[in-house]
């Protein structure tokens, strides 16, 4: 196991910085505050980060935070953004309706 | 479910260009592109690409985007634009979003091109409307014909950021600043040059402190940062600007890679998040291969060249054509594209500082952390010299892979030899007839010809000229340094257009003698 | 609608446009070219904001200009979070202002 998921690693209390409230995802208005109290509560994955506060979990997928959301988990852990793995990459990647979602085309070459 | 031979997700350069190796050797090929026009970035690059002949250096964006959508329409692929893949499945599955339906396609082969995204920065205020990405602004001055604003500021002096800021002022938007974080400029010195020398201040070591505004942007504060990235007090400028442009990276757009289970890595040099492929693109998955920017962020140029691999080595791995034919020509691709990986610019050499060019010159550190070479060092870069007479100067100070100014002269006058990133020397003897190919054709406009001294206490210098409105012969106005300060008083006395210089017009002014080697930039006097 | 608009451009020339139309701004009519983003005719008429925030009530407006961020999104037609700047305007297009989801104004 690497020290990245390495539980009993010790990495500190949580200590207010003073741009915790800059804005990281702008989708679901996600605070740098928030997202390093979770890593505090325990939530050292990327994937566990977007459950817990749903960063990456708005209209645009992530397609804006993910990188910055990335980085900061990682400083508060300690260790370098490569080493985390990122968040799962899941159908659908871009915004859809749920009604368009669940349309399948009925013939297979109809789009032009 | 339709089967394709090829299934290739995304028509930028590099996707285009790996459909049309593929459609020619007789595989059929579906392109899919979640935009509205196939091209991907290319239609918002108007500058000269550099590179070689091969590499069509010194022909616009646009137009390379133009002669490659029509090389795809003869080898007939076909392209469906507004499809939007939203998955890749293990097995070649992959589906799209097609108008406001799902269809699934089976791909015996496929090639992601997907590109990249803008990466961001964070600060006081940057959600406010009138922050936008650096290709937002080229997004919309450049294919919608709209002004991302009237007052720029320019975080990023990397080739994106340096490029846009000239096509802002090319639009008609006055950029107020270039700032980046990083002590020297990223960018090729040639960009950051034709920009410092209409007057933009470059501030590196900088970055923004807040964007201010209730609604919209009306202004920005920067300040110096010190070595570790912290704010040095007391060291705030303010600008008063509509607009905050950002242009501080790409990062590879990877995820249907990772979604299909790709084997992905990490890798820092490459943008970020990448399939782990070998040099023809084909990645841990058999039959998915990848060309572009998605497996590490490079140029137009290399995309394209990445691409034609992609789509031979496709191509062979389906039977479509035999190990003769892909070693042949991925060969000569890979010639080229080494051709482009080659100087201060190359990939191992990101990130680190380049103190002396091939042929043992000091590089400039006036360009690497103000954006022009100071006038005491000019003199010491193989393309500027001194003659009696009209000649070219040559003001290409760093080894990049470009080479277009030795063939563009009739007269050879201009001599870069073999190796594509030498710094282009005069050769001796030779005669310049003042024909401006030269000028026109130098990607980086950094070629003036200069007549040091006409006999009547003046001298002509020949500029390439790319805004409006065009100062007319006779116009009066000042002459600017390399560092956009005002160095004297000018009189343009010719101005040429010509099909051959492809939009770039040669303006010649008149200055005192003693200023031909100051003056490189002409402002008319309103 | 000219100022913030290209007439002539040094290298592109003079870009073609589509029609020339009307549409609708928060119920004010606003001149755009058919088949532009919306986003694009919103800019040329010097319209910033988009849309208000659901949780801060913060404007946003164009930011990434290619469908990817979503921040520009608005009431088009009745229909919340559409991409304008990807989105191609038609004559008489009812663009609203969007307000979390809504095209209601939030209660102040």
């Amino acid at each position: 196991m690497n020290s990245v998921n390495d539980r009993n690693r010790d990495i500190g209390p949580f200590v207010p910085a003073p741009d915790d409230d800059m804005l990281i995802c702008r989708c679901e208005e996600i605070t740098k505050g928030e997202i390093r109290k979770a890593v505090h509560d325990g939530m050292w994955t990327l994937t566990e980060i977007r459950r817990y506060l749903r960063t990456g979990m708005g209209l645009c997928q992530g397609q804006t935070c993910s990188k910055l959301v990335k980085s900061i988990v990682a400083r508060e852990l300690n260790v370098s953004p490569a080493e985390l793995e990122p968040a799962t990459s899941r159908v659908p990647m871009r915004p859809i309706e749920m009604r368009i979602f669940a349309n399948e085309a009925k013939e297979d070459d109809d789009y032009e | 479910m339709k089967r394709y031979d090829l299934i290739i997700v995304g028509a930028g350069p590099s996707g285009l260009s790996a459909a049309v190796e593929a459609a020619k050797r007789g595989m059929e090929v579906v392109v899919f592109d979640e935009n509205e026009k196939p091209g991907g970035q290319l239609f918002k690059q108007i500058h000269k690409f550099f590179g070689s002949k091969e590499h069509r250096a010194k022909v616009r964006g646009f137009n390379i985007g133009k002669q490659l959508l029509e090389e795809a329409a003869e080898a007939g692929v076909k392209v469906v634009l507004n499809a939007t893949v939203i998955g890749l499945y293990q097995d070649k599955e992959v589906v799209v979003k097609i108008g406001e339906e799902i269809h699934h396609y089976k791909g015996d082969s496929v090639i992601i091109a997907t590109g990249a995204a803008e990466n961001m920065v964070t600060f006081p205020g940057w959600t406010l409307p009138g922050v936008i990405g650096a290709g937002a602004a080229q997004t919309m001055m450049n294919l919608h014909g709209v002004k991302p604003g009237k007052k720029v500021l320019m975080l990023g002096s990397g080739n994106v950021g340096l490029v846009v800021s000239f096509q802002l002022m090319q639009c008609g938007c006055e950029v107020v600043a270039l700032v980046d974080a990083a002590t020297r400029v990223g960018g090729y010195g040639v960009h950051a040059a034709k920009v410092a020398r209409t007057g933009v201040p470059f501030y590196l070591s900088h970055t923004i402190v807040e964007a201010e505004g209730d609604e919209c942007v009306t202004g920005v504060t920067i300040a110096e940062v010190d070595s570790s990235f912290k704010f040095i007090p007391g060291t705030e400028k303010h600008f008063d600007v509509d607009t905050i442009c950002l242009a501080v990276g790409l990062s590879p757009m990877s995820q249907l890679l990772k979604m299909a289970g790709a084997k992905m890595e990490d890798n820092p040099k490459r943008g970020g998040q990448v399939p782990i492929c070998d040099e023809y693109g084909r990645t841990s998955l058999p039959g998915v291969f990848v060309a572009g920017d998605v497996s590490g962020i490079e140029e137009a140029s290399s995309a394209m060249i990445e691409g034609r691999m992609a789509g031979i080595v496709a191509a062979e791995y389906l039977g479509y054509t035999d190990e003769d034919d892909m070693n042949r020509n991925v060969e000569s691709l890979e010639k080229a594209l080494d051709g482009l990986r080659q100087g201060m610019f190359a990939p191992e050499n990101r990130g680190k500082l380049v103190e002396k060019t091939e042929e043992g010159i000091d590089v400039s550190m006036n360009l690497l952390k103000k954006g022009y070479v100071a006038d005491d060092e000019i003199e010491r870069y193989p393309g500027v010299t001194h003659k009696v007479g009209i000649h070219p100067v040559m003001e290409c100070t760093q080894n990049i892979p470009c080479n277009p100014c030795q063939d563009a002269c009739p007269k050879k006058c201009i001599s870069i030899g073999d190796n594509i990133t030498s710094l282009p020397i005069v050769v001796p003897e030779s005669e310049c007839i003042n024909c401006g190919m030269c000028v026109a054709s130098c990607s980086g406009q950094a070629i003036f010809l200069v007549d040091e001294d006409c006999g009547d206490g003046t001298a002509t210098v020949t500029l390439p000229y790319e805004f409006l409105p065009l100062p007319k012969e006779g116009a009066k106005g000042i002459a600017l340094g390399r560092n956009g300060k005002k160095v004297c008083d000018a009189e343009v006395v010719n101005v040429r257009s010509a099909k051959a210089f492809d939009k770039t017009n040669l303006l010649t002014m008149r200055v005192p003698k003693e200023y031909a080697m100051k003056a490189r930039f002409f402002r008319a006097t309103v | 609608m000219t100022e913030r608009r290209i007439e002539e451009h040094p290298i592109l020339g003079v870009q073609e446009k589509g029609k020339k139309i009307t549409f609708t701004f928060d119920g004010k009519e606003v001149e755009g070219y058919e088949g532009e983003p919306i986003a694009a005719a919103l800019k040329a008429a010097g319209l910033m904001v988009h849309r208000y925030t659901k949780k801060e009530h913060k404007p946003r407006g164009i930011f990434c200009a290619i469908g990817r961020c979503t921040d520009c999104v608005m009431v088009v037609d009745g229909v919340p979070n559409v991409r304008t700047c990807i989105t191609p305007l038609k004559e008489g297009m009812d663009v609203k202002t969007q307000y979390g989801a809504s095209d209601k104004p939030f209660d102040v």
